[in-house]
């Protein structure tokens, strides 16, 4: 993790290092195309690629001056005059000042600076290169025509290819909201702050603290901690449930003295093509509390007689599936596994018929009973495989909505607990369906973005510690 | 005779196991074809069949279902999602498998990172800068955020892009052949199984989200939903108890063309792949 942390370090000081090299070493078309980006591409008759820089910082420009700058220009306060609609009576309208909308300053001051950034990168990235090209002709070495450029592009630097629009893409839609929603919680953007028609604005810390304090008016503190606790229980649970349970089952009708095997699996496979949130909310209604399971067990007298050993208190004329804490929490995790096991399996079935067949035939050569080849040579291929795989499932887990969402709201889950109700919590929530429920039910964005903080915290520190000592390694060529 | 009882023991297991696992899908099945509108709490078969619920789907669609059009609306998505996805995941797969360049690591601890947050909380972002972009209650916006970060979810492909040989790569380096040949021609024929996963996946998440749907199609008009948000909104407490077999009868609808592919694409994921590629 360190070496890591230095490695990143390092790259940086480089990356600089070899910009401030190219400035002070650099000959005239090098220089000049810190103000033309293109200039250094023209002195090496690389023609095309000089218009093609230029225009480009243009461009860039005019985007910046005419479109982001009026919005970063107001970042600090994010806006100070709100929104006032006065009645003319000449022309029978509402006349509306020239407001601010704190909201699209927030947003476009995110989008500029993430803009800044990526262009300054670009700048140096264009200098370095075009001190690279004036070296190369120092050396008398040969200097790529555009087409051998191109060409470059599917060979040595295919990886730029490749990752060009699936980055823009992540940048777009992952990272600039992401920030976005970092700034959210920093500011007092709320139902009393809603955008257009109020201004909202920095308040600092004070959403993390209001998160963890509990008052006779504030039950964050009180929620939070309970709802957490419950997160990470259900995050490991159902990770590592489906995840044997997944191997267990591939095992099973995988064997050779398993029938049918494709039979089997179809069975399995069929409850994986019925969308998640069909099933869901169908198995959410089976179990609720006048739903058909309810129903059968009252037929046929399994209720009485659970009522009767005091599982079931007496006053219930249904067992509270999904509407008590505890009978929920449990049927959740149950649920879970009838969603998730048949998934792991299939993944399971694919990685275990692929294993070398040549290692498991020399195992079994050299006298090594089948629990061994399961545990020294099964095993470890599958985990080497499936290792991200586990990080990315056990964070997917913390972030399940799908399963607490559409169970909760199908099953009917109200919540009794006055200090939950109070911060829109029930029990059975996880940090991220609170979070929605925040969001899209209440408006209260700035906590809901602090809420989005701590799980981003949390999937962090779980996934380094293991990542780190899983991948980072240099395993990666092992099994090559 | 100990292998005979384990081969009994073992299928009496599964076929416990199987039923568990169907029980609620033949459910579904089963209220699709019940004449009574409501949900059934007593008994688990219909009292009285019919294939109304069917017809009414298909021919009657009313404010409140209209499956042809959420059909078709989910549709084009999906398709739409699964070609852009599959060709991000696998294009990233190949350069953090397959090729080594400087920035491969930083890039690849920063894809976890980004990665890590909730995919809720970006969500709410999203729809503002879609709202922005005028993209909302559009099928193309939707496409847009179902398939613009999927690079992300590249880790598993590369895993498997790991376990081909790099003997084979190296070989055709040798022979001349460029990284893209090297990838369409050599990669990618021997990753059938993580490209079936990688499609099933990428066309199915369209189809079982309904949260990212829910939050980008704000339209009343049925017209203008996709088949979650369609069905979702058919369990709504008002409506419940006259479109619950309606329900049940869309579901088995949307279930069976992705079935049929999933039994299809089976055989993909149990053909060994990389055993024997080199020794030839």
């Amino acid at each position: 993790m360190k070496a890591a942390m230095k490695k990143l370090l390092q790259g940086f000081k480089n990356f600089f290092a070899d910009f401030g090299n190219a400035i002070t070493k650099g000959d005239i078309w090098t220089r000049l195309s810190l103000i033309f980006m293109g200039a250094g591409y023209f002195g090496r008759k690389q023609y095309i690629k000089g218009i093609f820089m230029t225009v480009f910082e243009v461009l860039c420009i005019i985007a910046f001056v005419g479109f982001f700058l009026p919005y970063l220009l107001k970042f600090d306060t994010l806006g100070d005059v709100e929104r006032v609609a006065v009645f003319d009576p000449v022309t029978m309208t509402d006349v509306v000042n020239d407001y601010d909308n704190s909201l699209l300053i927030l947003l476009m001051g995110t989008m500029g600076i993430v803009f800044v950034i990526a262009f300054i990168f670009v700048y140096i990235l264009n200098t370095r290169a075009v001190y690279r090209l004036q070296v190369t002709e120092e050396q008398g070495k040969h200097i790529n025509t555009l087409a051998e450029d191109i060409r470059r592009f599917a060979n040595d630097r295919f990886h730029i290819t490749l990752l060009a629009l699936p980055a823009l893409g992540v940048i777009l839609f992952t990272i600039v909201p992401l920030i976005f929603m970092v700034f959210v919680a920093f500011t007092n953007y709320d139902e009393n702050h809603l955008a257009p028609s109020k201004l909202f604005t920095w308040v600092g810390l004070d959403n993390f603290i209001s998160l963890f304090t509990t008052s006779a008016t504030a039950t964050f503190g009180y929620t939070f901690v309970r709802i957490l606790a419950w997160t990470l229980i259900w995050a490991v649970v159902a990770t590592f449930t489906t995840y044997i349970g997944g191997i267990l089952l591939a095992k099973l009708i995988n064997d050779k003295l398993t029938y049918g095997k494709r039979f089997w699996r179809t069975c399995f496979v069929i409850t994986i093509a019925i969308p998640q949130f069909v099933t869901l909310l169908l198995i959410g209604k089976m179990f609720s509390n006048y739903g058909i399971i309810n129903g059968l067990l009252a037929d046929t007298g399994i209720l009485e007689f659970l009522q009767s050993i005091g599982l079931v208190g007496e006053g219930l004329s249904y067992i509270p599936f999904l509407t008590k804490p505890g009978w929920a929490h449990i049927m959740i995790i149950i649920i879970n596994i009838w969603i998730g096991v048949p998934y792991q399996m299939l993944v399971a079935t694919g990685i275990l018929m692929n294993i070398p067949s040549d290692q498991l035939e020399s195992a079994r050569i050299d006298g090594a009973t089948n629990r061994q080849i399961f545990w020294k040579i099964i095993m470890p291929y599958y985990l080497f495989i499936t290792g991200p795989s586990l990080i990315t499932s056990f964070i997917g887990n913390i972030n399940n909505f799908n399963v607490i969402y559409l169970l909760a709201s199908s099953g009917g889950y109200v919540t009794t607990d006055m200090s939950m109700a109070a911060s829109q919590a029930k029990e059975i929530d996880l940090l991220i369906t609170w979070l929605f429920t925040l969001t899209n039910d209440y408006s209260n964005f700035k906590m809901a973005s602090v809420i989005g903080i701590v799980v981003f915290i949390i999937c962090a520190v779980f996934t380094l510690l293991t990542y780190t000592r899983m991948i980072a390694g240099d395993k990666e060529e092992e099994f090559q | 005779m100990k292998k005979m009882i384990n081969i009994i023991w073992r299928h009496l297991l599964l076929i416990f196991l199987v039923i568990i696992w169907l029980f609620p899908i033949v459910w579904l099945v089963v209220t699709s074809f019940s004449s009574y509108k409501g949900v059934n709490t007593f008994n688990f078969f219909p009292e009285e069949w019919s294939i109304d619920n069917y017809v009414q789907l298909f021919t009657r669609p009313d404010t409140a279902a209209n499956f042809p059009a959420w059909f078709k609306n989910s549709m084009i998505v999906g398709v739409c999602c699964c070609i852009i996805s599959t060709t991000f995941v696998v294009m990233v797969a190949y350069a953090m498998s397959c090729m080594r360049f400087k920035s491969r690591k930083g890039i690849m601890s920063f894809a976890i990172i980004a990665g890590m947050f909730p995919g809720v909380l970006s969500m709410i972002a999203v729809y503002f800068v879609m709202k922005q972009f005028g993209l909302i209650d559009s099928l193309f916006g939707l496409v847009i955020v179902y398939s613009a970060s999927s690079g992300l979810g590249y880790l598993i492909c590369k895993g498997f892009f790991d376990t081909i040989p790099a003997s084979l790569r190296e070989a055709a380096k040798i022979e001349g052949a460029s990284q893209l040949t090297t990838f369409v021609k050599v990669v990618l024929p021997l990753s059938r199984p993580i490209l079936v996963y990688t499609v099933i996946n990428s066309f199915l998440s369209p189809w079982m989200d309904f949260v990212m749907a829910r939050l980008m199609i704000r339209s009343k008009d049925a017209n203008d939903w996709t088949v979650a948000i369609g069905l979702y909104n058919l369990l709504d407490r008002n409506l419940i108890n006259d479109y619950f077999s309606v329900f049940c009868a869309g579901g088995v609808i949307v279930a069976i063309p992705i079935s049929i592919l999933f039994v299809i694409m089976q055989k993909f994921y149990v053909e060994g792949v990389t055993g024997g590629a080199v020794k030839g």
